[in-house]
């Protein structure tokens, strides 16, 4: 036991002190519903594992399936033909490609029932009636407004994929689709599994766009225990257990790629030549390329300005400008602060010489788990405490009353984001640190400079394009959340995400367009203004 | 990097100067409101309100189902002076967490009727919507539709058209099912609804309106509050969809057609409790309750303020009037029922 406490006491630097903060921090919320799990579930339990459960799974398991295949297929394929071939437009397909993040999934839900419902455009084009809502429907929907996560990361890894790999096997006479699928494929698995870890996360917290095509998911299910059944304990025994199979597959991928080192030669570190190709190819694969920007941008895109057209007099007011510039601000200072702290966290974790602080690295991803509401009393319980006992202090010692100081400010709202999006942060940094080459950190390690130094110097740069991703990710997140805000929020501040629900919960769907468009306007900005940066770098 | 750095700090300061400004004075009078409406019309209800009193209104926006949850963890120091929910299940809820008080006041005792109430004075309802059977009258006549359990009949095969069990307005009629009969009765009700199906349960009230229009199926089950959102879209179409229907009060030889409520509690630790009482006596005012009738096709409470023209035109209906409270109280079960009978 003392041997055990001198190695950690002779182990430990400032870094892992700097992590074990970290770790507690985000922990915090999660611990703590962990915490309220270990109470068991409610009485209704007996009744959902015999009639709901087998459903739930079922469901679940069909929709984060095909959804992972259709967007592995949109996500991969697309950023495969803009990385690597000439084809028209190629440039504002890489970021064309990202805007459909911009636009809340049960927002495409809604749009895409509108555009197929009765009286809607595709009967009036086509002239007859498709129904979309259904489970099929719902991993279109959710494919197509998800795929941008495996692009993002796809487009990142194959940008930066050193020439000469490709070429070396083409020298070596392999033909291009075995060049993909053989050699580069693989390589870019830990890319775009991080992507596609995101996307299954973002399918199993659905909750929105389930709902409305009736759909009962294991979300949904949480919910109805929740609120229809009256059972927060059971609710929350069922995020854990969700929680726990996201983590079990985590740790798998992790385990199944851990003995694989990704080098990259960087001094041949130059952009892929794109491929001439003949004028049938350029257009097939252009086409390939931009259907997924359509489907998942353009119609819903439409179908909003319709309704927008119809009911902009109603919605269009002068307050709306202050709620756009609130969401705007708290999103871009969630953005940044989550950047930092995945940042810290991962460097942290990699200068602690203390093993077993490690295993708690993936903590930080949990967040991204759990559903937003569920997030919210996470943290409503312990900070609340907090304040309570501020207050009870305040009242015993010093006569003085006074109100919450944590509870209804911005600080929370913001601490909620950080844990709640760390993951999307969190995955295209490392994946990007991860094939970051170690002969130069080495090197400027030998050279007698310190860690910190070495990472702005070395470090950074070459992480930019990988930060920024991050960045985007969680402010078009940010923009979007809805559950999280509506708990935490302030007394005066709005979000257009809120905006938006609000009316949609009415049934005032056409109501609820433009609220959404604002979104889309406020998500599409920071998506090409930081693709610039990308490029430039 | 500069650019970023600088956008963020100018945003923080923002967000800080916003924050510093609302921060409520010491003296100043002001009523806080958690409320699962988000009308128009209640906007500009709280802003007269304001003006009449000088009482600021703070509104928090969110689902009852989390308000109520916020106010649990708050406790003693949450700042909630009133909740309003849109159904009675959630407001009988609250009362048994303990998260509303009674409260004394003649003006919302005489104007409310009382089984629109709670019996300790809990809460109050503030408006009515009524779950009714619209349908298409080509298809179906008046004389063939009678009550809610004869819907279950044969000759409504792939006829019925109702959205999801985990929608409160369903939970609350199935409530009242069962608060008139038996929890067994309930779940066969509920077999023979879902037996005659024309579709499995999506959608929002409006998209079971629409449904029948396009011949999904015949009737459907709604409520009033939509099909007068449906009439008044700016959407062509929608209008349309709603001319296309007809509505039936069902149970009008029986226990009458059943309602569910909009209504409001004081909170237990209402820090403006005067406030509070006079926030809800003046929703349930005349002046109020024109509002809500005019604006928001819901029937008024008060009864001495007539429905708007529209809901007129549907006619006069018996309504059940069976204490609302039991609703909230037979809630579980409603959702425990829907799921044995599969009503997804």
């Amino acid at each position: 036991m003392k041997q055990i406490l001198l190695k950690i006491l002779r182990d430990s630097n400032k870094w892992s002190i700097i992590l074990l903060t970290i770790v507690l921090f985000v922990s915090i919320p999660i611990l703590s519903i962990a915490f309220n799990a270990l109470n068991g579930p409610g009485e209704s339990w007996g009744h959902i594992v015999h009639n709901m459960l087998p459903n739930y799974l079922k469901n679940s398991f069909w929709l984060v399936f095909g959804t992972s295949m259709l967007t592995l297929f949109f996500g991969i394929s697309s950023a495969w033909i803009v990385s690597r071939y000439q084809i028209p437009f190629a440039k504002q397909l890489q970021w064309l490609l990202i805007l459909p993040l911009a636009i809340p999934s049960y927002i495409t839900a809604y749009a895409y029932a509108g555009f197929f419902d009765y009286a809607g455009f595709f009967e009036k084009i086509i002239g007859f009636r498709v129904d979309i809502m259904n489970i099929y429907g719902l991993i279109f929907i959710l494919s197509i407004s998800l795929y941008p996560y495996v692009f993002v990361a796809s487009r990142a890894f194959f940008v930066n994929q050193s020439n000469n790999i490709i070429e070396a096997s083409k020298i070596l006479g392999a033909s291009e689709r075995k060049t993909f699928f053989k050699l580069i494929l693989p390589l870019a698995r830990p890319a775009f599994i991080g992507g596609l870890i995101l996307v299954i996360m973002e399918v199993l917290n659905d909750y929105g766009a389930a709902k409305y095509y009736g759909i009962n998911t294991f979300t949904t299910g949480i919910f109805r225990a929740w609120f229809s059944l009256e059972e927060p304990e059971t609710a929350i025994y069922l995020s854990v257990i969700l929680l726990v199979t996201i983590l079990l597959f985590i740790i798998l991928e992790k385990k199944q790629r851990k003995n694989t080192a990704y080098f990259n030669s960087v001094k041949n570190h130059t952009e892929v030549r794109k491929l001439e190709l003949s004028k049938k190819w350029r257009y097939i694969l252009f086409f390939v390329a931009i259907v997924p920007f359509l489907l998942g941008f353009v119609i819903p895109l439409l179908q909003l300005l319709f309704w927008a057209f119809l009911t902009y007099k109603d919605v269009f007011t002068t307050s709306f400008f202050t709620i756009a510039l609130q969401s705007l601000s708290i999103s871009l200072v969630s953005a940044v602060c989550t950047v930092s702290f995945a940042l810290i966290f991962i460097y942290a974790s990699k200068w602690n010489r203390l093993q077993f602080l490690k295993s708690f690295e993936k903590i930080g991803v949990l967040g991204y788990a759990i559903p937003g509401a569920v997030i919210a009393v996470g943290i409503l319980i312990p900070s609340l405490f907090l304040d309570k006992s501020i207050v009870m202090f305040f009242k015993n010692n010093l006569d003085i009353k006074i109100g919450f100081l944590i509870n209804g400010t911005v600080l929370i709202l913001i601490y909620a984001f950080i844990i709640r999006y760390l993951a999307v942060a969190y995955s295209p940094i490392e994946a990007s640190s991860l094939k970051l080459n170690n002969t130069l950190v080495d090197a400027s390690k030998l050279l007698g400079k310190s860690n910190v130094f070495t990472f702005f110097k070395i470090e950074l740069p070459i992480l930019k394009p990988a930060i920024l991703s991050g960045c985007i990710l969680v402010f078009v997140d940010v923009m979007k959340e809805l559950p999280l805000t509506l708990i935490l929020k302030p007394y005066h501040i709005n979000t257009l995400a809120v905006k938006a629900y609000e009316y949609a919960s009415d049934e005032l769907i056409a109501e609820a367009a433009l609220p959404s468009l604002f979104i889309i306007l406020t998500g599409i900005l920071p998506i090409v203004f930081l693709n610039r940066l990308i490029s430039k770098s | 990097m500069k650019k970023i750095l600088s956008i963020l700090l100018l945003s923080v300061l923002i967000i800080s100067c916003k924050s510093e400004k609302k921060e409520p004075v010491e003296k100043e009078q002001e009523v806080n409101i958690y409320t699962h409406r988000h009308y128009k019309p209640d906007q500009e209800l709280f802003a007269q309100f304001e003006k009449e009193t000088g009482i600021k209104v703070n509104v928090v926006n969110a689902s009852a189902d989390e308000l109520i949850q916020k106010m649990s963890l708050e406790g003693e120091q949450s700042p909630a002076d009133v909740l309003i929910t849109v159904d009675a299940g959630r407001l009988v809820r609250a009362k048994n967490n303990g998260l509303l008080q009674s409260v004394k006041s003649e003006f919302l005792e005489e104007t409310i009727p009382s089984h629109l109430k709670d019996e300790d004075n809990q809460w109050f309802a503030l408006t009515k919507r009524a779950r009714v059977v619209v349908y298409n009258p080509d298809n179906v006549k008046a004389e063939d539709l009678s009550t809610y359990e004869a819907l279950t009949d044969d000759k409504w095969k792939n006829k019925i058209l109702i959205r999801s069990s985990s929608n409160i307005y369903n939970q609350s009629l199935m409530a009242s099912i069962i608060a008139n009969s038996d929890e067994a009765t309930a779940v066969k009700w509920a077999e023979g609804i879902v037996a005659n199906m024309a579709r499995s349960p999506k959608g929002n009230d409006r998209d079971q309106i629409k449904a029948v229009v396009a011949g999904e199926g015949d009737l459907a089950v709604v409520n009033t509050y939509y099909i007068g959102k449906l009439l008044n879209s700016k959407n062509a179409d929608e209008v349309k969809a709603g001319e296309g229907i007809k509505v039936f009060f069902p149970n009008q030889e029986g226990r009458g057609a059943h309602v569910n409520v909009s209504g409001a509690g004081v909170a237990k630790y209402a820090p403006n409790k005067v406030n509070a009482i006079k926030f809800m006596e003046f929703l349930a005012s005349e002046k109020a309750q024109k509002v809500f009738a005019k604006a928001n096709y819901e029937y008024p409470v008060n009864t001495k303020v007539m429905p708007s023209e529209l809901l007129q035109s549907w006619g006069s209906f018996k309504e059940d009037t069976l204490p609302l409270s039991k609703l909230g109280e037979n809630n579980k079960k409603a959702v425990l029922a829907f799921d044995a009978a599969s009503w997804k």
